[in-house]
């Protein structure tokens, strides 16, 4: 009746007011934050005329200020541009975004394959007493500990990229996996044997719908870890199977290497439909 | 057909929910469908299994076959077990290859090297876990199919989860057969036992919300609540006494228990090592001995109700330590001793 009615009016005054006020902090987040873009410009700037004024040989209205400390300064400065630098070219190319938390940072990392964007993970750092994984998402059996222990105290850009790396290569090597138990079912003979990382996959299939006789069986053994295409690969044909079968093996070896497994199975498509 | 394998048959369907039968013997796949169709499942549980056990004769069910319908019934009701996690360890760091094929012949071989009389039943599910059944005899008696043991393991993964049954005499055959089979060096019980599975495994592979941070929470900032949003409800005209009180305790639970569902377990024990501390003047005991005392937290969900004590007043926010460590130490049975550096001997105030 009107209560409820009433009742109802009031939740959408209240969730209209909770957004409302999102939206407020988000925007002041924004005003502060372009504030400090102006800041650091600033600080730039006056560290630019700093440098030009020393360049050009005299010394500015602060007075004397050594030749060393401002050369040291400004070596500071470069060097700290050109990591922020470095690492928003992480962020562009490897889909890695960080944001600062109250004791570190936290990074979220997106993966992606062939344009399909694909699971993200979170690494939570913190940076003091010195930098360690605090909390994560990522997957038991990525091997982060190792990872970690090489790169992270003296280089956490390259951590990251290490292990977006690995990251993107399993995700790519089960999508892979994944497309062709939901593509090409009808292609394959019994299950597909995988294992968590999917870097190990065997399988028994055809090339043809129609010819079922003599399965092929894959073995495709993916050793980087950093790379969603198998390093070893191995396609044999059961015994008795005609020689041109035992050929298209070899053949596939080959293929297999180089070509994702979902695209080389495509292919068989389009090469059964070009015979006919 | 084997008359123990009939009786465990009828056994296993009788253990099945009446509306869950049909479904676990389609997933089984033993029996076609034109049998199933024959089968009246709103009879009474009793003439059901007898139907079953009639159909199984006519296919010649053995024993392994019959072993499968066990493992899909564990499958779907695995908290009907007692979970416990162990840990292996390797040295070195090559990328594993495991090899599932590989996995279960040196697994089979090992253990059979060492007992001839088990029945090993293996079954693979999507989420890449391993379940392996384990029915144990003796040197000179056939496997006893209701004294089995349930092992569960993700691939490249150093966990396993056992359910061991009645024989402990048998888990360090199972173990070695484990390690062998996978390529670890060792394992070790790990002090982590529930009936819940996947709580379990939500706790070492570190699957629930406290670590997994949320994009919402990620793009939006922190979490910064202000009263109105604590007590959404409220209506200005009501007072709200200890309203600041309250909201401390609400973002110290926050941070300590996160805002998702909690893994599942059902206890948390501590046995006590330590000396009693008496006043120098009143010495209670003639013998300087560790007092003897086992204290043990039981709830339907432990981590849940404690995440519940300090809002409902019923504790002081922050917990003590040696409570909300549980989830991050992935263990529920400590052992409390009296040297340095150890967890201080405070418990929550009851």
């Amino acid at each position: 009746g009107v209560i409820a009615f009433l009742a109802r009016l009031e939740a959408q005054a209240r969730e209209a007011a909770v957004k409302q006020e999102e939206l407020e902090r988000q925007e002041e987040k924004l005003t502060r934050l372009k504030r400090r873009v102006e800041e650091l410009r600033l600080q730039r700037d006056e560290l630019r005329a700093k440098v030009d004024l020393q360049e050009k040989g005299q010394h500015g209205k602060e007075g004397v200020v050594s030749e060393s400390a401002q050369s040291s300064a400004q070596a500071v400065v470069e060097w700290k541009i050109k990591s922020i630098k470095a690492m928003l070219q992480i962020f562009y190319l490897t889909g890695v975004s960080g944001k600062l938390t109250k004791r570190g940072v936290c990074f979220c990392i997106s993966t992606a394959y062939e344009g399909t964007y694909l699971d993200s993970y979170h690494v939570d750092l913190l940076t003091k007493p010195e930098v360690q994984i605090h909390r994560h998402s990522i997957p038991i059996f990525i091997p982060l500990e190792q990872i970690a222990n090489k790169y992270l105290q003296t280089d956490i850009r390259r951590f990251l990229a290490v292990l977006s790396e690995h990251l993107n290569a399993y995700v790519g090597r089960r999508y892979q996996a994944e497309q062709l138990q939901e593509h090409f079912s009808e292609l394959m003979e019994g299950p597909l044997q995988k294992n968590s990382l999917c870097n190990l996959l065997v399988f028994n299939y055809n090339v043809s719908r129609k010819s079922k006789a003599f399965p092929l069986n894959a073995r495709l053994l993916y050793g980087d870890l950093c790379r969603s295409l198998p390093t070893e690969v191995t396609v044999t044909c059961t015994p008795g199977a005609p020689a041109a079968l035992a050929e298209l093996a070899t053949a596939h070896s080959d293929l297999f290497r180089r070509v994702a497994l979902h695209k080389a199975f495509r292919s068989f498509g389009t090469a059964e439909e070009s015979m006919e | 057909m084997d008359e123990t394998v009939a009786e465990y048959i009828r056994r296993t369907v009788l253990k099945i929910p009446r509306g869950e039968i049909k479904m676990m013997l389609q997933k089984w796949g033993f029996l076609s469908e034109a049998q199933l169709q024959t089968i009246n499942f709103h009879q009474i549980k009793e003439n059901i299994s007898q139907n079953v056990v009639q159909l199984c004769e006519e296919n010649s069910a053995d024993i392994k076959q019959a072993a499968v319908l066990d493992i899909i019934y564990n499958h779907i009701y695995p908290n009907k077990r007692m979970w416990s996690v162990y840990q292996m360890n390797k040295t070195g760091e090559e990328i594993e290859f495991f090899d599932l094929a590989d996995f279960k012949k040196k697994f089979k071989r090992r253990l059979r090297s060492a007992l001839i009389n088990v029945t090993i039943n293996f079954r693979e599910y999507e989420d890449n876990a391993v379940w392996i059944r384990v029915a144990w005899g003796t040197p000179y008696t056939k496997p006893n199919q209701y004294k089995t043991s349930y092992v569960v393991y993700h691939s490249q993964t150093p966990y396993v989860f056992i359910s061991a049954s009645v024989l402990k005499s048998n888990l360090p055959l199972l173990c070695q057969a484990l390690v062998f089979a996978s390529n670890y060096h060792d394992i070790r019980e790990m002090e982590l036992r529930s009936h819940s599975l996947n709580s379990l495994k939500d706790i070492v592979f570190k699957r629930y919300s406290q670590y997994c941070i949320s994009s919402q929470n990620y793009v939006s900032g922190f979490f910064h609540f202000s009263s109105q949003l604590l007590f959404p409800a409220a209506d200005l005209r009501i007072i709200q006494e200890n309203r600041n009180e309250k909201e401390r305790i609400q973002r110290v639970n926050r941070e300590i228990f996160g805002d998702g569902p909690l893994p599942k377990l059902e206890f948390a024990q501590y046995k006590l090592e330590t000396m009693f501390k008496s006043h120098p003047k009143i010495d209670v005991l003639d013998k300087k001995e560790p007092f003897r005392c086992l204290v043990k937290f039981s709830s339907p969900h432990l981590l849940e109700s404690l995440r519940s004590l300090a809002p409902a007043g019923m504790a002081d926010a922050p917990l003590s330590p040696l409570l909300t460590c549980i989830p991050q130490k992935a263990k529920n049975y400590f052992k409390i001793r009296d040297k340095k550096g150890f967890f201080p001997e405070s418990f929550v105030s009851p």
